[in-house]
């Protein structure tokens, strides 16, 4: 996912005003791949949410000496974020793999179980399953699929319930309005009381 | 995993490019002092550090793109790009492997021979994550990354910043 471009930086500027236009836009970009990624079987878009999210967390952690305590702040919330989607992705990615595994030992099995019977054989008893040699094996990986796919679903649940609350609580606005460190006053000029 | 060091001398009012110096010479920094002992298949840690650090040597050229010479960051961020993709490669299954061996403690015995048989497939992607990865870490060395990502930094950095930063 290539990230969105930023406009009008300067390196001849001050960290804090291009920092903020970094932020606004990784935020933006967050928030963009929310109405896909809250549906479940939309795994692409929930990926790139989290890549998002990652890119939001290191901009805020590399500026935050500039930004203050609202960008420490934003920087936990999308590491939050990102590990929760990354816990996601990871079992989307080892679903598929165990799936993969299991549909080769079984092609092995079936193989051998064929090569067993002979060239002439007429049919095949069940019996010959029994020396199957991965046989012992699919038990577990059944379990684990059982386990990857409720997981999914578990931490899918609390994902939306996470990201419903931080959007209720105006997360994105919230963390814009903290990233403006009070700038030191001008100077007055000479012969004008401060008020 | 060791936490980001801070980049010193950063303020509100600091020069964007002299923030994207500061911000690189450290970042590349913490990737090559976690490069020793990275090929260790025993010790995931090690490479899990380099790719935390790489990951951040990357936002950090990402970030600060706009302050340095446009070819050469281009060709700098592809290097740490495939970097990061190689750490990749051998990190993956460290973790897939992490994740079966505290499922299988959880599982019955019957269950573990189907889960030993999946990892012990996942052992052979990161034998080869680990040469795929000694082979980026040569091309690292060969092609100086280190002493480039430096004189990257330095270019963004203004005269006076410069000097200020010159023991």
């Amino acid at each position: 996912m290539k990230a969105r471009k930023v406009k009008k930086l300067d390196p001849d500027g001050a960290l804090t005003d291009n920092a903020q236009r970094i932020v606004a836009v990784r935020l933006k970009e967050l928030r963009s791949f929310a109405p896909r990624a809250l549906d479940p079987g939309e795994s692409g878009a929930l990926h790139d949410m989290r890549i998002a999210a990652k890119r939001l967390r290191y901009v805020l952690e590399t500026t935050e000496p500039a930004l203050g305590s609202s960008a420490r702040e934003g920087a936990r919330t999308a590491k939050k974020l990102q590990d929760l989607l990354g816990d996601i992705h990871d079992c989307d990615v080892m679903l598929p793999r165990v799936r993969a595994h299991t549909d080769r030992l079984r092609a092995e099995d079936a193989e051998w179980v064929r090569e067993a019977a002979g060239a002439t054989a007429k049919d095949l008893a069940p019996a010959a399953v029994r020396s199957a040699p991965h046989r012992a094996r699919y038990r577990g990986l059944e379990a684990l699929t059982v386990y990857l796919t409720a997981r999914r679903a578990v931490l899918f649940e609390r994902f939306l319930r996470e990201w419903e609350a931080l959007e209720a609580g105006g997360f994105a606005v919230r963390m814009m309005e903290g990233l403006s460190p009070p700038r030191p006053e001008p100077a007055a000029p000479p012969g004008e009381a401060a008020p | 995993m060791a936490k980001a060091r801070p980049i010193p001398g950063l303020a509100s009012e600091t020069r964007f490019g002299d923030a994207a110096a500061a911000a690189v010479e450290v970042r590349a920094a913490e990737v090559f002092e976690h490069s020793a002992g990275v090929l260790d298949t025993k010790d995931v840690e090690g490479v899990h550090a380099m790719r935390v650090s790489t990951r951040r040597l990357r936002a950090a050229l990402e970030v600060f793109a706009v302050c340095f010479p446009r070819k050469e960051h281009k060709r700098l961020l592809r290097e740490v790009k495939a970097l990061a993709d190689a750490l990749g490669e051998r990190r993956d299954p460290d973790v897939a492997i992490g994740a079966l061996t505290n499922a299988a403690a959880e599982l019955t015995q019957a269950e573990n021979a189907g889960i030993a048989s999946l990892t012990a497939e996942l052992r052979e992607d990161q034998r080869r994550g680990n040469a795929g990865l000694e082979q980026a870490l040569e091309r690292v060395r060969a092609g100086h990354l280190e002493a480039r990502l430096a004189a990257l930094a330095r270019a963004a950095r203004s005269d006076a910043a410069e000097e200020a930063a010159t023991p």
